[in-house]
């Protein structure tokens, strides 16, 4: 049964919602019935299907709930069977999402997106800037997902989200691969999805890091060169990837930076197993830049336990940078990546989408 | 604050030792995982990094304390 609150007029609901604790610390769109209906009957379900329990509030995340936020975070209908792909893919065991709410990490849910919904479910930019301003369906899923971690989770800072100090990322994080001009097979079929299958990938990111290479044409062995800095970006020494080792990571090369390794004859996965023997410390060093976290043992501490933990994918603009995106790597699951299939076979088509 | 409580929830003695700064979350997990009444004894924060003989100082202003929460919780 529905709780709802009233106000005398829209202005004083937002302000109502935001002294209440329910929003993002941002203005967000009052989530009236007329349009929470709507935006659940996008999703092709009834509103009071259930999808789980969201930590570490263990609040139950509907059908509607989930419009709720997606209302909320300004998404249009279009965006709602991705919204509800990455709640679903949080909700997952393998995400630890309770233990990652709750963490003094930094960690912030990215959400990837493969496939045809990328188009039709947005569009989802995956060229310039797009983990930046200016991308509606980027910015909408990401914020989302988030609203409904804040609502039916109960991750609020300081109180049961103890981030230390989080990062820009926890407002929104949300983009696509550029799967038509990427050298490469996307993202998603490593995990065993067939190229026109639309997924999500959800995985806990920490910012952003750019990493800074220019090709050298005259080298043919230029290639290894980036692969190197790309490996440094991973797995810097200050990272939890490096010292608590067995987490995932990703990193999103830009077209330039692919070019070069797909013309050295790498794809996605010899480039994971290049980056795999790479991505190392030795225990002496980690003893003199991480005591704490130090142990008696010799020879070198991997980052990762195989190569299919560093996740390859395609985005961004042309030019000198790409992104490696370490990772909280704890948690009972070490806080694996989880995919979920965008199911918009069940879209319902909204006559009209203008939300009132 | 959740290692505690799944503890107890086997029928297992427990109290949780939990720092100043974080008691506000152990309420918020001890509500939402239906044990608000789980024993607890405050801990001074930080406590990790502190110096071992720090550790034992905290340690021995508290035990009586866990013992008794053990106590009651048998």
């Amino acid at each position: 049964m529905r709780d709802l609150l009233t106000a005398k007029s829209e202005e004083d609901a937002l302000e109502d919602l935001h002294r209440k604790g329910l929003t993002d610390g941002l203005p967000v769109v009052v989530p009236t019935p007329s349009r929470v209906d709507r935006m659940a009957l996008a999703s092709g379900n009834d509103p009071d299907m259930v999808i789980g329990a969201m930590g570490p509030g263990n609040g139950v995340a509907t059908i509607e709930k989930i419009a709720v936020a997606a209302v909320m975070a300004g998404c249009v209908p279009d965006h709602m069977p991705v919204v509800l792909a990455a709640v679903k893919a949080v909700i997952n065991p393998v995400f630890d999402l309770t233990e990652m709410q709750a963490t003094t990490h930094c960690t912030a849910p990215l959400i990837i997106v493969n496939g045809p919904a990328r188009f039709s479910c947005g569009p989802i930019s995956s060229g310039y800037g797009a983990l930046g301003p200016g991308h509606r369906a980027n910015a909408s899923i990401g914020r989302a997902l988030r609203l409904a971690m804040i609502n039916i989770g109960g991750g609020r800072p300081g109180s049961s989200d103890m981030a230390l100090l989080g990062h820009p990322g926890k407002f929104t994080y949300c983009l696509a691969e550029n799967e038509e001009e990427s050298p490469f097979e996307p993202l998603h079929t490593s995990f065993g999805f067939e190229r026109d299958e639309s997924i999500v990938t959800v995985m806990g990111g920490e910012a952003p890091h750019s990493v800074l290479f220019g090709a050298d044409g005259d080298d043919p062995k230029s290639y290894k060169g980036l692969l190197d800095i790309l490996a440094i970006g991973l797995t810097n020494p200050a990272t939890n990837n490096a010292i608590l080792t067995g987490g995932s990571a990703l990193i999103i090369l830009n077209p330039e930076h692919a070019a070069v390794l797909a013309d050295a004859g790498l794809n996605r996965t010899t480039i994971s197993e290049e980056l795999h023997t790479r991505c190392l410390h030795t225990e002496k060093d980690i003893k003199r830049l991480v005591p704490a976290f130090s142990s008696n043992r010799e020879g070198n501490r991997n980052a990762f336990t195989g190569p299919e933990q560093i996740l390859i994918m395609m985005a961004g603009g042309s030019g000198l940078y790409s992104m490696a995106i370490p990772t909280w790597s704890a948690g009972a699951h070490k806080n694996s990546p989880s995919c979920e299939k965008i199911e918009t076979d069940f879209f319902c088509e909204i006559p009209d989408k203008k939300i009132d | 604050m959740r290692d505690g409580i799944n503890i107890a929830k086997l029928n297992i003695p427990a109290v949780a030792l939990v720092t100043e700064e974080f008691w506000p979350q152990g309420d918020f997990v001890s509500v939402s995982l239906g044990m608000p009444e789980i024993p607890r004894v405050k801990l001074p924060h930080p406590v990790a990094g502190s110096g071992t003989e720090n550790m034992r100082m905290i340690a021995k202003s508290v035990a009586t304390q866990v013992i008794a929460s053990l106590d009651t919780n048998a």
